[in-house]
């Protein structure tokens, strides 16, 4: 504060006996007490301050009447005052004041910063990774655009589903997410999901996931597996555990080489109508298991005692497909396919399906809240679910599977030597392939991918008994 | 007064002694009436600074009304049955204030057996003990409800404390504030003033003339941060502004002050650098002589015991 020349200070103090006089009379505690609280008219305002200005004892009957509540009102001018009212020089209570103040302020700003990166990295942990996997999918799309690439609605990430490792392009066919520059959908798909993959959620996917349906050549995928890697250390650097059950998953599920077989079979399927198919599925997922093993030394917790309940040979199998602790429950329940009204839960996520106008929506929350989660070019009539494994189907053999609760789609072309299903398919059953079980009575372990079962419109039943891999029409 | 003018006082009077709750208190209208009427007086008289336009009878009416309706009636009411001396009166009071006066008294004496003793010695006082030709006379008859009860209570308390143990303190022995560890440091001889006494006259009447020129409100605030040390936050509270308001204010007058007392040191003959060096030379043996200045050594009362009558406080006001 600008500070007034010393002689006013003497002035100040030196005009109080000439204008107040010797028998000078103060106002009494009424007239004070009003002027405290506000309460004179302009007139008697101004006389009690023109006294006031003169007289120091008025000055401090007011100073000390006041209530104790308002002098408390700012706690920093408190202070300062009370650092002013030490006899400290100008020049060096200035510096004091400033070195006083602006460090704290500056710790403050500092802490307030970091408190606020932290947060931002707690909430959105997948962030930090999204410039690389833009840049790193990039090259992917080079490859020749497919005859339909079917949309997908950006709303249909829902963010609180997305399995861990599902989310790479993957399980996206080339036809998908390789079909133009353009279809950005596809991508913002991947990379939002992305987002996803290193929050600590339970119901991770396992690793075969990160190998289903990638047309890229299998050095390519190392390099993209290695940069995923890379940036889930960084993740799990600057948020504990924001990378790390991700990282944790991959390298638990690296070494089950057969599950990874089983998912290129998968992409082989859908990418026989694509893209051709080839051995590259086998050593891409050969090639990306060493870039994943290198995020082991950050494990966390979770992924430890999946390791431990591997050791232990405690549900081996629930644990191989899904850490969540409500798989198995929700691995007895039968998934029945169901036209487009009816709504179907899956009691492991209460996540709920609805077709409306065409399009699959998705409800994280029981119904009480709607997304876009898969919009085709041609509408969708039918639907079934069993358990993160979605099948949607629609008019002129529209086809799709998502094997992670509809975060990303593939597309399937049915087909038999020459012919392919083009007719609309109207129901759709999938049935977990367990010998002998019957349709919606699926109990215990369910093992392998499940059998499809697609009706048409024209009276056709096609069937999978392998996940969609291969088809038979009845 | 005629007699409408004095049906409608009497309306008036009626519906205020119904606001106030006097009734409660075994106080009648018309000592009700007498009540205002003495407050009226005090305010209202003739020539006084309170009142705002003493030439207008009829205004003057109506300004009393509203200058009525707009006292504390309720804690008049209980003050003034206080001081008659109605038990109902003084059961409030002590339900609502004996506690109250303890915080107050702690908190301006920030100190436990000060707090006590001013605070008792306050109580006595308004109930009265001390006799004027045999009559007990309490301190409450001096409330005239502009202010809050409680208010007023702090204030007269704030007063005393003035009178009484800001005195004392001074007068505490050397050898109490031995015991107590205090160390007396040695006196510091200060420096003989010695400045260009035609200069410094220069720059006394420059800077009085710049003070002079500054709203009343202004040199409050001037001497209440630079003199009394008061912190933004007291002094916003007092004039009933925001303390950022009164942080540009002080700088605001800062600067201004500066500027003035330079332009009255040039009209004065001064060159710029002579003025501006007179500042500066001043500024520091101002500075070494204002210890001395500002150190209040008063043996007399500053505030009287009782009241001050209100043509007396306006004229103290105005002059």
């Amino acid at each position: 504060m600008t500070e007034v020349p010393k002689i006013v200070y003497d002035r100040l103090r030196a005009v109080l006996p000439d204008r107040a006089g010797p028998e000078q009379t103060h106002p009494d505690a009424d007239l004070l007490t009003a002027f405290a609280e506000q309460a004179l008219s302009a007139t008697e305002r101004n006389g009690v301050l023109e006294h006031l200005a003169l007289c120091g004892d008025c000055r401090e009957a007011i100073a000390l009447a006041l209530p104790p509540a308002d002098i408390v009102i700012a706690p920093i001018a408190t202070e300062t005052e009370a650092v002013r009212a030490t006899p400290i020089p100008a020049k060096f209570e200035r510096n004091f004041l400033t070195a006083f103040a602006w460090p704290s302020l500056r710790w403050a700003a500092l802490a307030a910063g970091v408190a606020v990166a932290a947060s931002v990295l707690l909430m959105h942990p997948g962030k930090l990774n999204q410039a690389t996997l833009s840049s790193v999918n990039r090259p992917v799309a080079t490859t020749a655009p497919p005859a339909s690439a079917p949309q997908i609605a950006p709303s249909s990430v829902p963010a609180s589903s997305v399995p861990a490792s599902s989310v790479p392009a993957s399980s996206i066919p080339s036809s998908s997410v390789a079909s133009s520059p353009t279809d950005e959908s596809a991508i913002s798909v991947r990379t939002s999901a992305r987002t996803n993959e290193a929050r600590p959620n339970s119901e991770m996917r396992p690793f075969k996931k990160l190998n289903a349906g990638e047309p890229v050549t299998p050095s390519h995928q190392a390099e993209r597996g290695m940069l995923l890697a890379e940036n889930k250390n960084k993740s799990a650097q600057a948020g504990k555990w924001s990378a790390t059950p991700s990282a944790g998953t991959a390298a638990f599920d690296a070494p089950t080489s057969r599950r990874a077989t089983e998912t290129v079979e998968v992409s082989g399927a859908a990418a026989a109508v694509e893209v051709a198919p080839s051995a590259d599925d086998t050593l891409m997922a050969l090639n990306e298991t060493p870039a994943i093993e290198r995020a082991k030394p950050a494990l966390p917790e979770p992924a430890l005692q999946e390791k431990e309940m591997k050791a232990n040979g405690q549900q081996k199998t629930q644990a191989a497909v899904v850490p969540g602790l409500a798989r198995p429950q929700a691995r007895a329940m039968m998934s029945s396919a169901k036209l487009a009204s009816p709504v179907s839960q899956s009691l492991a996520h209460r996540v709920t399906w609805v077709i409306t106008g065409g399009i699959l929506q998705r409800s994280p929350d029981s119904g009480q809240s709607w997304q876009d989660a898969l919009r085709a070019h041609h509408p969708l009539l039918c639907y079934a679910s069993h358990d993160e494994d979605v099948w949607a189907g629609g008019q002129a053999g529209t086809l799709f599977h998502s094997a992670d609760g509809g975060v990303t789609w593939v597309q399937v072309q049915p087909s038999i030597k020459a012919q392919q299903l083009s007719s609309d398919v109207t129901h759709i059953d999938v049935r977990g392939n367990v010998p002998g079980n019957v349709r919606g009575d699926v109990h215990g372990d369910v093992r392998g991918p499940a059998e499809i079962v697609l009706s048409t419109s024209n009276g056709e039943i096609w069937s999978s008994a392998d996940g969609g891999r291969t088809w038979e029409k009845k | 007064m005629p007699k409408s003018a004095q049906s409608g006082h009497q309306a008036n009077v009626a519906a205020l002694y119904e606001r106030s709750g006097a009734a409660a208190y075994g106080v009648s209208v018309e000592q009700f009436a007498a009540i205002l009427d003495e407050i009226l007086r005090k305010y209202f008289t003739q020539n006084s600074a309170h009142d705002p336009d003493p030439n207008s009878a009829r205004a003057s009416a109506e300004q009393k009304a509203d200058f009525c309706a707009g006292l504390r009636l309720e804690e008049l009411a209980l003050a003034r049955a206080c001081a008659a001396g109605n038990e109902r009166a003084w059961q409030d009071f002590i339900a609502r204030y004996r506690q109250k006066l303890h915080g107050m008294a702690l908190h301006i004496t920030r100190d436990g057996a000060h707090a006590a003793e001013l605070a008792d010695s306050l109580f006595a006082d308004l109930y009265g003990v001390n006799t004027r030709d045999g009559i007990r006379r309490s301190k409450l008859v001096f409330y005239t409800g502009r202010g809050s009860l409680e208010g007023w209570l702090r204030t007269v308390m704030a007063q005393e404390f003035i009178n009484r143990y800001r005195k004392q303190k001074r007068t505490v022995s050397l050898e109490e504030q031995t015991e107590a560890g205090v160390q007396f440091a040695a006196a510091v001889q200060e420096p003989a003033y010695t400045s260009d006494r035609t200069s410094d006259q220069r720059l006394e009447a420059a800077t009085d003339e710049a003070l002079a020129e500054l709203l009343s409100e202004d040199r409050f605030t001037l001497a209440s941060y630079y003199l009394d040390g008061r912190t933004l936050a007291e002094i916003a509270r007092t004039l009933g502004l925001h303390e950022s308001s009164v942080s540009r204010r002080l700088d605001r007058l800062a600067t201004g002050l500066r500027k003035r007392i330079l332009a009255g040191l040039r009209m004065q003959g001064m060159s710029h650098a002579q003025a501006t060096e007179a500042l500066e030379t001043d500024v520091r043996d101002i500075g070494l002589n204002l210890r001395s200045r500002l150190t209040q050594d008063s043996g007399a009362k500053t505030f009287p015991e009782g009241k001050v009558p209100a043509q007396d406080a306006g004229k103290g006001i105005n002059e």
